[in-house]
């Protein structure tokens, strides 16, 4: 017999894996964590819900920090949505974006939309200070994982530099 | 132009509704003020105590133990000390009451009078037996003391109500604060959602930070009382319960502007108890030249360059930067605050205009970047 009660005692007790956790495990910043530093991590995601054609947040506007996709998909773009709109990239589950944000107080450099309603996993500047406080290692970790990332897309960026200047 | 009419009848109706606000808070004040109060206090407590019950519960991994672990660890230490500062302090008063009586209490006075007035100038004296008068208004002022003290009973009874409330609102705020915070956080609109969350974690920096400032700054008010009150025994005080009045006055030194000054009553009173009879401590000079009966001006002195180096040098560099607010808007604020509510208001008012600072910080930068939120 399964009541709400007991239920409520033993929560936690279930090993199966939340949404959450998985969608954690897809994204490279969160690489070589053990099931405890997920743990602690859940504990400090924000889910938030954004209907179809929301703005997730806008070029120029102050940002906080990445957002990660659990559900839908979104478009970056540049441009105001009346014409000269740039897609720049488009982002599924699993994928994040904004991770500018948890380095520099600078404003967003795009926009980003909502192309279906989705569910994103909020991880700000304030919960990786906290994050950093509480659990030094977990932070540093990430820390370093996210410069590992940015220092790829720099690589990236420079060889498509190269590429055009030998054009 | 209708636009512009339109406008200020919103403005019109936003500052009635504003004002109807404040005339209801006002109405109901009185009977939410105390349970206000206690969830203020009781906020403060899960400040300090949160990083403690974080640490614990990242070890054991159950929140609860950990709030079990923290309090029962919280209450020992406290309970010791109040424990063993009750028994002293009666003791104390025991030996203090069998040592002396009401008749030489008065010869007591009465020397000492003697003592004060032989050491005024001349022109200050009085022509009526001043050994008298002194001894009478001191006897007098003693035994005010004394007969307050049963009115102190129903204050103690009232307190430990509000204490034991302000416990039970700690526990519980202990044990669901993470997920109060991530309702508050949920209830944000997506709009407003990062600036939200920025604004709720710099109040609570800015009051952890405050927190923290105090009890370092306390601690050594309560460390260097100790080393003062210590050198004055050096040179013959003969005080008694040094730890417990550092810590006391530690503690009072919570409060601003008084607090320093309540630090002292209880030094004052203990060199009194422990030299009433001694002749060479009645007769004690201050640097040789001023008259120190009992060491009290000693003792005055001592908190006092205690107090100008809390208040000049730590103060300054702990809980002044903690807040960022101008020296003058403490003063005014704490004045402020001591009119409003006495000296809670002055616990107070230093972290709530810490708090208020922050809030209008971000309302400004809202209001600057609406255009793209």
């Amino acid at each position: 017999m399964k009541s709400a009660k007991w239920e409520n005692i033993f929560k936690g007790w279930d090993n199966s894996e939340s949404e959450t956790v998985h969608t954690l495990k897809k994204v490279p910043v969160f690489k070589e964590f053990s099931d405890k530093d997920f743990a602690e991590l859940e504990k400090m995601m924000h889910h938030r819900d954004f209907n179809s054609g929301d703005f997730v947040f806008k070029n120029r506007a102050p940002g906080e920090g990445m957002y990660i996709i659990m559900r839908g998909s979104i478009k970056i773009t540049v441009g105001t949505r009346a014409g000269n709109e740039n897609v720049l990239a488009e982002l599924n589950q699993g994928e994040f974006f904004g991770e500018l944000a948890l380095f520099d107080d600078e404003p967003r450099s795009a926009n980003a939309i909502a192309l279906e309603d989705c569910t994103m996993l909020g991880f700000f500047t304030q919960d990786l200070m906290i994050l950093k406080e509480r659990n030094p290692v977990l932070g540093h970790k990430i820390m370093f994982n996210l410069g590992g990332l940015l220092g790829e897309r720099l690589r990236k960026t420079n060889k498509l530099l190269i590429k055009e200047q030998s054009k | 132009m209708i636009e512009k009419e339109s406008n200020y009848i919103q403005q019109i109706y936003r500052i009635i509704l504003f004002l109807i606000g404040l005339w209801f808070i006002n109405l109901i004040w009185p009977y939410i003020s105390d349970v206000i109060l206690m969830l203020v206090f009781a906020f403060l407590f899960t400040t300090v105590l949160l990083s403690s019950v974080d640490a614990f519960e990242r070890r054991i991994g159950n929140r609860s133990l950990s709030v079990l672990g923290v309090v029962i660890i919280l209450l020992a230490g406290v309970s010791t000390f109040v424990g063993s500062f009750i028994s002293q302090i009666s003791q104390q008063a025991q030996d203090f009451s069998q040592r002396v009586d009401q008749d030489t209490m008065s010869n007591e006075f009465k020397l000492l009078g003697e003592k004060i007035n032989s050491a005024l100038p001349s022109f200050i004296k009085t022509d009526d037996s001043s050994s008298d008068y002194f001894a009478n208004k001191l006897t007098d002022i003693t035994q005010t003391v004394l007969g307050s003290l049963g009115s102190l009973v129903s204050t103690v009874g009232n307190f430990m109500f509000i204490a034991v409330m302000v416990f039970i609102f700690t526990i519980i705020l202990l044990s669901e604060y993470h997920t109060f915070k991530k309702a508050l956080v949920n209830a944000i609109p997506n709009k407003y959602f990062e600036v939200g969350l920025k604004l709720i974690y710099n109040i609570e920096k800015s009051v952890s930070s405050y927190l923290r400032g105090q009890f370092l700054s306390a601690a050594s008010v309560a460390g260097m009382s100790i080393a003062g009150l210590l050198l004055l025994n050096f040179f013959g005080a003969n005080l008694t319960l040094v730890i417990f009045i550092g810590i006391i006055a530690g503690l009072a030194n919570l409060i601003p502007l008084i607090g320093p000054f309540v630090g002292m009553v209880p030094a004052l009173m203990i060199a009194f108890m422990n030299n009433l009879g001694n002749e060479a401590a009645t007769a004690h000079m201050f640097l040789g030249t001023i008259p120190s009966p009992f060491f009290s001006i000693d003792i005055i002195f001592m908190f006092l360059v205690v107090q100008q180096i809390e208040g000049n040098l730590i103060t300054p560099s702990l809980v002044g930067k903690s807040v960022g607010l101008h020296p003058m808007l403490v003063m005014i604020v704490l004045l402020i605050g001591g009119t409003l509510l006495g000296p809670l208001g002055m616990l107070f008012a230093v972290p709530a205009t810490g708090v208020i600072k922050v809030i209008l910080n971000e309302i400004a930068f809202v209001r600057k970047n609406a255009h793209l939120l």
